[in-house]
């Protein structure tokens, strides 16, 4: 595989709105062809990040390239890039066919070009059968692909998609993230994702960049995230996990030891700077517990007592309340081999100091 | 209990379409019959002739001051419309707050009487424009048409209607969303193609509703065009005014009238028309969806 061409570079990027900072240090390297999700809780900045790169927004300090050319002063009209709006902003006055064709007959084009490209993006998302609708006569989910074809009818070398599915139900949104990922493949556009929703950024995403109040978290593959987060925000930003209060106890070759002011002991081999007698959060996802011990050699294990059994056909949640009262949540996917405890009932809950991550106190 | 929609609407109209029907609809209708009576010394006398308005349609001087109230009417509208919309368009898409929006209706608190003689006191020979231009040296000897001219009764129309124009397109604006000018502006318009591919169409009927109410109150102003006006400010409305005030010919009057309601009419058509066939309106013929 060869190296991945950048084609989205912000060093030291600043952007304030008079006195307030909107975003701060934001350096991200974006490749081309990837999909890169910005995650982060509203207000985080994502969307202001990717206003800037569509060229709505200008960095108060920093720079931004596109294929590296500085794009400080090119207006939005002439970068290379598109825009998926989050409520898809078509236009009420032009038909299905008109919206896309729009950015094509702004460049001039020929007209037998501009039909040709259209019809092929529509095709792409499959509503040729309703070129000739407006607007208000389609679902939210038809919309979403207008918005998509009027996007990508261009060509441009970079797709921003500003939250595309926040505003459709459930069901069409697990469909239309299944479509993005085709279409996708079949342009090959760089696309940079925008979403609250962990979910979307899990499935679709070859890199996420975690925000936080104006700042970058963390930049990972959506696996690599969820298994060693960096920061107390990003293990409890994304997915479920179970946290507990301790001070590290010893740090060597095994791995480094931490212990709870109730005793409770955790081995992490993900522990590594950090010396005896730091305060450090331990996190353990509920999936990373097991009331069987699968490996004699590295398991760890405490007791405590079943509170709750939730069912949820091929898995279920365990509640359980430790002997030093904290509860943590368990999730075990359906064995036939294995019996899981009652409600009520004494259990040994096992882990794997692979699964165990320290993270610094927020 | 609950009502149905359409008795809700209908409790809920009633007032106004009680209110309209007495005082509107039905006067209009008197008036209407009117129109058709003829007049003898002062009184009128019921009748069905249609020498009202065939006399207006073949009286040089009825085509005339109508010319000339349309002539300002369209002129005034037109002006008025060009300033309005860059206005509407800094409130709706770029201003956050709503001071300027309170500003601007703050002027219809100062008298319409008194802005008129405030025109009068800037345009007359004695005027701040004339000393202006004389202390300039641009001029050795102090203007007489800059009042008494179509030019003074359209800027004064202007200023008395601008507000109020302002408002009308503001509301026509704020209905499209900004987005729309972003996603222009993302598939490579400037922002002044933005205004005219995405804002101008979806606006349309709302512009040229502005222009209209704008033209209407214009063409039927009969008080500037008379103080300020000279010679050109023989208008329609004051044709009108005067057979009811002075002649007590309220037939010929009712007849003008009516003639003044339906060339508004036909402009208005001659305005959508004109705005289809160049394409900045956009006819949608309504498709039914099928079942």
């Amino acid at each position: 595989m060869k190296a991945p061409t950048p084609i989205i570079e912000i060093r030291d990027g600043k952007k304030s709105f008079g006195s307030f900072v909107a975003l701060e240090n934001i350096n991200l390297t974006i490749h081309e062809g990837e999909i890169l999700t910005l995650l982060g809780p509203s207000g985080c900045g994502k969307t202001t990040l990717m206003r800037l790169i569509a060229g709505f927004e200008g960095l108060t300090s920093g720079t931004l390239r596109v294929s590296g050319e500085d794009v400080a002063a090119v207006p939005p009209e002439r970068r290379p890039v598109n825009m998926v709006f989050q409520r898809y902003a078509l236009f009420p006055h032009l038909d299905v066919f008109e919206n896309v064709a729009f950015g094509l007959k702004v460049k001039g084009l020929a007209k037998s070009e501009i039909t040709e490209r259209v019809k092929r993006m529509l095709h792409i998302v499959q509503l040729e059968s309703l070129a000739n609708r407006y607007i208000d006569e389609l679902s939210g989910g038809q919309c979403q692909r207008v918005a998509l074809a009027r996007a990508l009818v261009n060509e441009p070398k970079v797709l921003l998609l500003d939250e595309p599915l926040a505003a459709l139900d459930l069901k069409i949104r697990q469909h239309m993230l299944a479509e993005m990922k085709r279409i996708h493949a079949e342009t090959g556009a760089t696309f940079i994702y925008v979403t609250h929703d962990q979910d979307e950024a899990m499935i679709l995403s070859d890199r996420v960049v975690l925000m936080e109040k104006g700042r970058i978290v963390q930049i990972d593959r959506p696996e690599d995230m969820y298994a060693r987060p960096k920061s107390l925000f990003a293990a409890k930003f994304l997915g479920e996990t179970n946290l507990f209060e301790t001070a590290v106890a010893d740090s060597g070759a095994q791995g480094t030891v931490a212990k709870t002011a109730s005793g409770i002991g955790f081995l992490s081999r993900n522990g590594a700077g950090h010396k005896a007698g730091d305060k450090v959060v331990v996190s353990i996802r509920p999936e990373s517990f097991s009331f069987a011990n699968n490996d004699e050699g590295s398991s760890q294990k405490t007791q405590g007592q079943v509170e709750d059994v939730v069912f949820i056909g091929s898995r279920s949640f365990y509640t359980v309340r430790l002997d030093d009262q904290a509860k943590i949540r368990i999730q075990v996917q359906r064995n036939g081999r294995v019996k899981p405890p009652e409600p009520g009932s004494r259990a040994t809950i096992y882990w794997d100091a692979d699964n165990v991550v320290m993270l610094p106190q927020a | 209990m609950s009502l149905s929609k359409s008795v809700t609407g209908s409790l809920l109209s009633a007032p106004t379409v009680l209110y309209m029907a007495v005082f509107f609809i039905v006067p209009s209708l008197i008036l209407f019959a009117y129109s058709f009576w003829s007049a003898a010394s002062y009184q009128v006398v019921p009748d069905f002739v249609l020498k009202n308005y065939l006399g207006s349609l073949t009286s040089p001087l009825f085509w005339k001051v109508t010319f000339n109230a349309i002539s300002i009417g369209l002129w005034t509208a037109t002006i008025t419309l060009i300033l309005a919309i860059p206005v509407a368009y800094y409130l709706v898409y770029v201003a956050r707050s709503q001071t300027i929006l309170y500003l601007i209706l703050l002027t219809w608190f100062s008298s319409y009487l008194v802005r008129i003689y405030a025109w009068r006191t800037l345009l007359g020979t004695n005027g701040v424009l004339n000393t202006v231009l004389l202390q300039l040296g641009i001029i050795d000897h102090p203007v007489g048409a800059f009042l008494f001219s179509s030019f003074a009764v359209t800027i004064t129309l202007v200023h008395i209607y601008l507000p109020f124009c302002i408002l009308l397109v503001v509301a026509s604006l704020s209905e499209i969303k900004r987005d729309l000018i972003d996603a222009a502006r993302d598939l490579g318009t400037s922002s002044i193609g933005a205004f005219c591919k995405v804002i101008a169409p979806n606006a349309a009927n709302g512009l040229i509703g502005a222009f209209m109410l704008t033209f209407i109150l214009v063409a039927g102003d009969y008080v500037t065009p008379q103080m300020l006006g000279g010679s050109s400010g023989q208008t329609t409305g004051l044709l009108i005014a005067d057979q009811f005030r002075k002649t007590g010919n309220w037939p010929l009057g009712a007849a003008q009238a009516f003639l003044m309601f339906l060339v508004s009419l036909a402009i208005y058509f001659a305005l959508l028309t004109a705005g289809r066939m160049s394409g900045l309106v956009v006819h949608r013929p309504r498709k039914k969806k099928e079942a």
